[in-house]
C-alpha cells in the first residue's frame, strides 16, 4: 500500500490543472477552425491522465512522483505537438506517448532487482555489442534509420539503455582487482573501456555525432563512480586527470574532425541564411518573435521549417507558447533528474544507473537547445519526452523506469528464513 | 484582448510551476516513506561501537579507514577498505575486503559471515555490535 496516499490525490489534481490551465490556453488563444478539435485534443488528454493515475497503482511502488512528472512531460508534449501550425489531433506522437509509458513500466520491472541484472552482466554486453552490429551493418552516414513498412526505427537510441547498464556497477564488483605488472586492475573495468571504444567507433563510422556525446556521458558518469567509489567522494586527483585526458581527446578530435564537421562548427548561420544556416536562423528568428508569451498555440511559421518537432522543438514551443513556458518544460525534465538527488538510491548499482540516465537525458537536452540557440553545432539530438519520435521516446521512458527501479527497488524476503543461531556466549557489557 | 492572452499564458506557467512545486513535495514526503521501507527490508540493524552508532543505509556498506568508506574507523590497525557488509534477501552478511589485520566475527576469523544480531564484529583494534536500532528512551 502506498504510504502517502494524500500526496498522491494532490499530485493527480495538480497534473490535472496543469494540462487544463494548458488546454484553456489553446481555447482562448489558439489556432482552429472548429471548437471540436480542441475538445478532442481535451478528451485525450484527461483520458489519458487519470487512466494513468489508476494503471499505477498496480505496480506497487514506494515512490510515485516520477510516475506524475513523466505523465506531466508526455502530455505537455502531445498538447504541444498538436498544436504546432495548427490546432489539431497528433494522433501518432499520441500512441508513441502511449509506447513510452509502456516502455518506461517495462524499465521498471526489469531494472528493479538489481542481484538479476549483477548476474546477467555478459548478455548486457552482448546485447550492446549486437545492437552496435545492427548499426554497423544496416545503417549508412546517409541514412541511420531502419524502414520496416510504415515504421522507421534508429537502432543507436536502442544501445543507450543497454550502455547505461554496461556502465553500472556494485561495490562488489568492483573489489574483483587483479594484479598487471604493478597496477590494480578490475577486468570488468577494461572490458567497458574496449566496449565504449567499439560504440564510439561505430558512432563515428555512422557519423551519428548527436549519439556520440550521449554515449560519452554515460561512459564518464559510470566510469567516474567506478574510479571514485564509495559514495562517489571524487578522488581529486583521478578527477583532475580525467578531466585533462577528455579535454585533450577533444582538443584532438576537433583538429582532425572531417571536413564537413569543421564546415558545421565555423558555420556563420547568418551570412548562410538560406544555406546550411536556414534552420538555425529560422529558430532564432522563432525564438525572438515568440518573446515572453508567445504568439499562440497553432500561429507560429516555425512549423513550416524542416524538422520543427524534433530538432528544433525548443524554437517551435518557444514561439507557440513562449520562452516562459519552454523553459518551464525543460525545468520539468530537469525536476525529473533531480528526483535521484532528493530520494537517494538504496543500491549502489542503482546509484550508477542513476547517475548515467540523468547524465544521458541532460546532455541530449542540451545538445538540443544549445543547437538550436547557435551556440553549438546542429546535431539533430531529441529533447527526450518532447520531441517527437516513437524510438526516442521509447527509449527516453525506458531510462526514466530504470530512474523509478532505484527509487523503489526489490530487497526479496527469503523464501526460507534461516535457523536463528545459538546465542554466543559472551554478551557487549554496555 | 491581448492582455486577455497574455495573462492565459502567464495562468498556464503558473499552473505548471505549482504542479511541479507539488511534485518536489510529494518527492520529499516519499523520502521519508522510503527510508521507513528501507528499515523493514534491512530490519532496521545499525553498528554501535560504544556509544556511537552507525546508520546502515544502502545494501553495500564500506568499513575502512579511508576518508571515502561509508563508516570511517581512524584507526591504523583498521585498513583503508577493512570490511564490506551487504544485505541480499533480508540477510546481512560481512566479507573481509583483503585486510592485514583480518576479520574476526564472535572471537573466530572469518572471509565471509552470515550476520546475526549481536554478533562482535572486530578489525584490528576496534569492536563493532551488530544489532537492532533502539527506540528512544523514554524517561
Amino acid at each position: 500500500m502506498y504510504a502517502n496516499p494524500v500526496a498522491y490525490v494532490f499530485s493527480c489534481i495538480f497534473v490535472l490543472i496543469a494540462h487544463i490551465a494548458m488546454l484553456l490556453n489553446v481555447y482562448f488563444n489558439g489556432n482552429y477552425t472548429e471548437v471540436r478539435d480542441v475538445a478532442v485534443l481535451g478528451a485525450a488528454v484527461l483520458i489519458l491522465d487519470i487512466s494513468y493515475f489508476i494503471v499505477i497503482l498496480l505496480f506497487k511502488q514506494t515512490s510515485y512522483v516520477l510516475d506524475f512528472l513523466l505523465i506531466l512531460v508526455l502530455n505537455m508534449s502531445f498538447i504541444f505537438q498538436s498544436c504546432f501550425g495548427k490546432v489539431g489531433f497528433d494522433v501518432k506522437h499520441l500512441i508513441t506517448c502511449i509506447v513510452c509509458l509502456a516502455s518506461c513500466k517495462a524499465g521498471y520491472i526489469l531494472c528493479r532487482n538489481h542481484k538479476l541484472l549483477q548476474d546477467k552482466k555478459p548478455y548486457i554486453y552482448g546485447g550492446v555489442i549486437f545492437v552496435m552490429l545492427i548499426v554497423f551493418v544496416f545503417t549508412s552516414p546517409e541514412d541511420m534509420w531502419i524502414r520496416i513498412g510504415s515504421f522507421a526505427i534508429q537502432p543507436s537510441e536502442f544501445a543507450k539503455p543497454l550502455f547505461i547498464l554496461a556502465c553500472a556497477t556494485s561495490i562488489a564488483d568492483q573489489q574483483k582487482k587483479h594484479k598487471i605488472l604493478t597496477f590494480s586492475v578490475v577486468y570488468e573495468n577494461l572490458a567497458l573501456l574496449a566496449l565504449t571504444a567499439i560504440v564510439c567507433l561505430i558512432q563515428v563510422k555512422s557519423h551519428d555525432y548527436g549519439s556520440l556525446p550521449t554515449f560519452l556521458s554515460i561512459f564518464a558518469a559510470g566510469f567516474l563512480l567506478r574510479i571514485c567509489y564509495p559514495k562517489a567522494k571524487f578522488s581529486k586527483k583521478k578527477l583532475i586527470g580525467v578531466i585533462a585526458l577528455v579535454i585533450v581527446f577533444v582538443l584532438i578530435g576537433l583538429k582532425y574532425a572531417p571536413e564537413y564537421v569543421q564546415h558545421r562548427l565555423h558555420v556563420d548561420i547568418w551570412s548562410d541564411k538560406t544555406g546550411d544556416g536556414y534552420q538555425q536562423s529560422q529558430a532564432l528568428i522563432a525564438i525572438a518573435k515568440g518573446g515572453w508569451f508567445g504568439v499562440g498555440p497553432g500561429k507560429g511559421f516555425l512549423s513550416n521549417v524542416f524538422a520543427f518537432e524534433n530538432d528544433i522543438v525548443f524554437a517551435t514551443i518557444s514561439e507557440e507558447w513562449g520562452l516562459i513556458y519552454a523553459l518551464m518544460a525543460i525545468f520539468a525534465i530537469l525536476v525529473m533528474t533531480s528526483v535521484p538527488l532528493v530520494n537517494p538510491a538504496r543500491s549502489y548499482y542503482h546509484g550508477t544507473i542513476s547517475a548515467c540516465v540523468c547524465a544521458a537525458l541532460i546532455v541530449q537536452m542540451a545538445l538540443n537547445i544549445f543547437g538550436s540557440c547557435n551556440l553549438i553545432p546542429f546535431t539533430g539530438v531529441t529533447i527526450p519526452f518532447i520531441s517527437a519520435g516513437g524510438s526516442s521516446l521509447m527509449v527516453s521512458g525506458f531510462m526514466v523506469g530504470m530512474l523509478m527501479a532505484a527509487q523503489s527497488p526489490s530487497f526479496k524476503e527469503p523464501k526460507h528464513k534461516k535457523k536463528e543461531a545459538d546465542v554466543p556466549t559472551w554478551r557487549w557489557q554496555e | 484582448m491581448e492582455s486577455l492572452d497574455t495573462i492565459l499564458c502567464i495562468a498556464a506557467a503558473a499552473a505548471l510551476d505549482v504542479c511541479i512545486f507539488v511534485l518536489l513535495l510529494t518527492a520529499y514526503r516519499e523520502r521519508r516513506s522510503s527510508k521507513k521501507t528501507w528499515h523493514e527490508l534491512s530490519h532496521d540493524m545499525v553498528l554501535t561501537e560504544q556509544n556511537v552508532t552507525y546508520e546502515l543505509g544502502c545494501d553495500e556498506v564500506l568499513i575502512g579507514r579511508h576518508a571515502s568508506a561509508d563508516i570511517r574507523l581512524p584507526d591504523l590497525s583498521v585498513s583503508r577498505y577493512h570490511a564490506m557488509l551487504t544485505v541480499s534477501n533480508g540477510i546481512w552478511t560481512i566479507h573481509d575486503m583483503g585486510s592485514k589485520s583480518g576479520l574476526f566475527v564472535n572471537g573466530s576469523m572469518v572471509r565471509e559471515a552470515v550476520l546475526h544480531e549481536n554478533d562482535l564484529i572486530t578489525l584490528g583494534n576496534r569492536r563493532l555490535i551488530f544489532r537492532k536500532r533502539r527506540s528512544e528512551r523514554v524517561r
